[in-house]
């Protein structure tokens, strides 16, 4: 042992309580901007296309991960896609059992060469599978404020 | 530069679910002492180098590199903090030590997320804060998703996920330091509560309190201190994508070039005959065979398989975590990548006991910082 002596009642661990209050504005940036007014105002998803690989990045970047290529050229992707992956989330935030679980996509849009991540709606999980067809329902536009929260969740579809 | 880097001295506590009695600075100096007496050196003479891996957020205090040269004798000496797992620290060391201007480094790593209140809400902050963080979700929801896509993908099957816990949480009944070592069987499974479907609560490597300490020498010092180290033959490291959007959910293509890296440097023509054993990333139970596949360590083109044959077992064709695995000994943080080279070592000294593997000459190590990260670290050890 490293020390000599080492506390042997558990009474005396003596534990002091701290918090780390921290806010942050986060900047959305040229893409993430145009990405969230397309749907705020017309409800119709953004991304951006590298012309060297192909790859359409939804949500769109400014430059390409894969050519480290800059992207200028913006494309309208379809509001469906198809489900990628899915889960059923029970825990909550705080580490808590949820009274109701959360289902959670990865969708693929139409168009699109990457996935979104969101809410799944109107279905329950025993519905789902992969590949299957969903698509985005949004907020009513007066109620939109240009986040990833404007899109309610998808849903799934029979298109 | 053509010196080669030698592992001389390692110290770890022991990985308990809560450590009340000690703060983290008494956890760093009691692996500290351990790994300084197994190398015979003085730290505060010897060591010309010192690396500390952490994270501010789960430390609780911000700038942590401050606080962390005292304990380990490391005052008033080179010594950095990186925001990373262990064993990217042991890459950085390796550096350290290829420049010709150190001759011995050490590499430190410790958690105490014991003393984490709001554990689930710290890693939430490291979503996404503009396209993630919104949807105010549990991060064991990417892992869900990964687990659920990767199973469909490959054709493993949840109960070869449950037979990797079973495996590392049983080698751990034999390690001396783990802290979750248990007999599980396949039933268990059934009535486990659900995380994030197909993820369980089992499938997750829970949480423990510990710090590693591991000295590295140059190779005349090594001749000099006369030690029989075990080499650092290779090591590799790559970061995929951060984006969850443009990730690819089945294969980990950054862990397969942090492997080829290590691999090349080491000379490893054929991992899954030149390696004797591994010691890997298992956070979650999936995560064991997503890695061996990206790693090449994969025996059919379906890694569940590798579980189900007893292949990965201690006495199988190819160990995988004979310590127990992070299942086994208890998710650490930024030091569970060192937890497992700590356990290489052993096993490669000889020093198992009854987990030793017969004839154990070259391992592979590997690890991965967490969720939601796409960062790994590679390293080959040689007895
Ligand atoms: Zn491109």
């Amino acid at each position: 042992m490293a020390m000599k002596e080492r506390l042997t009642k558990a009474d005396e661990a003596k534990p002091w309580y701290g918090e780390l209050p921290v806010e942050s504005l986060y900047t959305a940036g040229i893409a993430g901007e145009k990405f969230f007014r397309s749907i705020q105002e017309k409800g119709v998803f953004l991304g951006s296309k590298c012309h060297k690989c192909n790859m359409v990045y939804v949500p769109p970047k400014i430059y390409c991960e894969q050519d480290f290529e800059k992207l200028e050229d913006y494309v309208e992707v379809a509001d469906c896609g198809s489900l990628e992956s899915f889960t059923c989330v029970h825990i909550g935030l705080d580490g808590k059992r949820l009274l109701e679980p959360m289902i959670v996509g990865l969708i693929n849009l139409d168009g699109a060469s990457t996935s979104i991540v969101h809410m799944l709606g109107e279905t329950t999980v025993e519905e789902l599978c992969m590949g299957m067809r969903v698509c985005a329902v949004f907020k009513p536009k007066n109620k939109r404020e240009g986040a990833i929260t404007d899109i309610l969740y998808f849903k799934p579809t029979k298109q | 530069m053509s010196d080669r880097v030698g592992i001389i001295g390692i110290g770890a506590t022991q990985f308990r679910s809560i450590t009340p009695d000690v703060s983290y600075k008494e956890l760093m100096f009691e692996a500290a002492v351990k790994a300084y007496d197994d190398a015979g050196i003085n730290p505060r003479k010897d060591v010309d180098t010192f690396v500390t891996c952490a994270e501010d957020y789960i430390e609780g205090t911000s700038i942590f590199d401050e606080y962390v040269p005292d304990q380990i004798g490391a005052a008033l000496k080179p010594v950095h903090t990186i925001g990373g797992d262990g064993l990217h620290g042991i890459a950085t060391a390796f550096l350290q030590l290829k420049t010709g201007r150190f001759d011995i480094a050490v590499v430190e790593a410790h958690c105490k997320p014991s003393n984490m209140l709001t554990p689930d809400g710290i890693e939430a902050c490291g979503q996404d804060p503009i396209y993630n963080r919104p949807l105010k979700l549990n991060t064991h929801f990417i892992a869900g998703l990964e687990m659920n896509r990767f199973c469909y993908e490959t054709g493993v099957t949840y109960d070869q996920c449950a037979k990797v816990v079973i495996k590392n949480r049983r080698n751990a009944l034999n390690n001396p330091i783990a802290g979750r070592a248990a007999k599980l069987k396949l039933n268990d499974f059934k009535y486990a509560e659900s995380v994030s479907c197909p993820l369980t609560e089992l499938d997750i490597a829970q949480p423990a309190d510990g710090a590693v300490v591991i000295v590295l020498a140059n190779e005349s010092k090594v001749r000099a201190l006369k030690k029989e180290p075990i080499w650092v033959s290779g090591i590799g490291w790559c970061n995929g994508t951060a984006t969850l959007e443009s990730r690819d959910w089945v294969y980990l293509n950054y862990v397969t070039k942090a492997a080829e890296m290590a691999y090349k440097m080491a000379g490893i023509a054929d991992p899954q005959k030149d390696i004797s054993f591994a010691e890997i990333d298992d956070r979650y139970s999936y995560k064991e065979l997503q890695h061996l596949m990206a790693l090449k360590l994969c025996c059919s083109c379906n890694p569940g398989q590798c579980v189900d044959n007893g292949r990965t077992e201690i006495n199988g064709e190819f160990p995988v975590n004979p310590s127990g695995g992070a299942l086994g000994m208890g998710y650490m943080y930024e030091a569970t990548g060192l937890a497992r080279l700590y356990c290489a070592v052993e096993q490669l000294r000889g020093n198992a006991g009854k987990n030793q593997i017969k004839n154990a000459k070259t391992a592979l190590v590997q690890g991965w910082r967490g969720l939601p990260t796409t960062s790994t670290a590679v390293t080959i050890l040689n007895a």
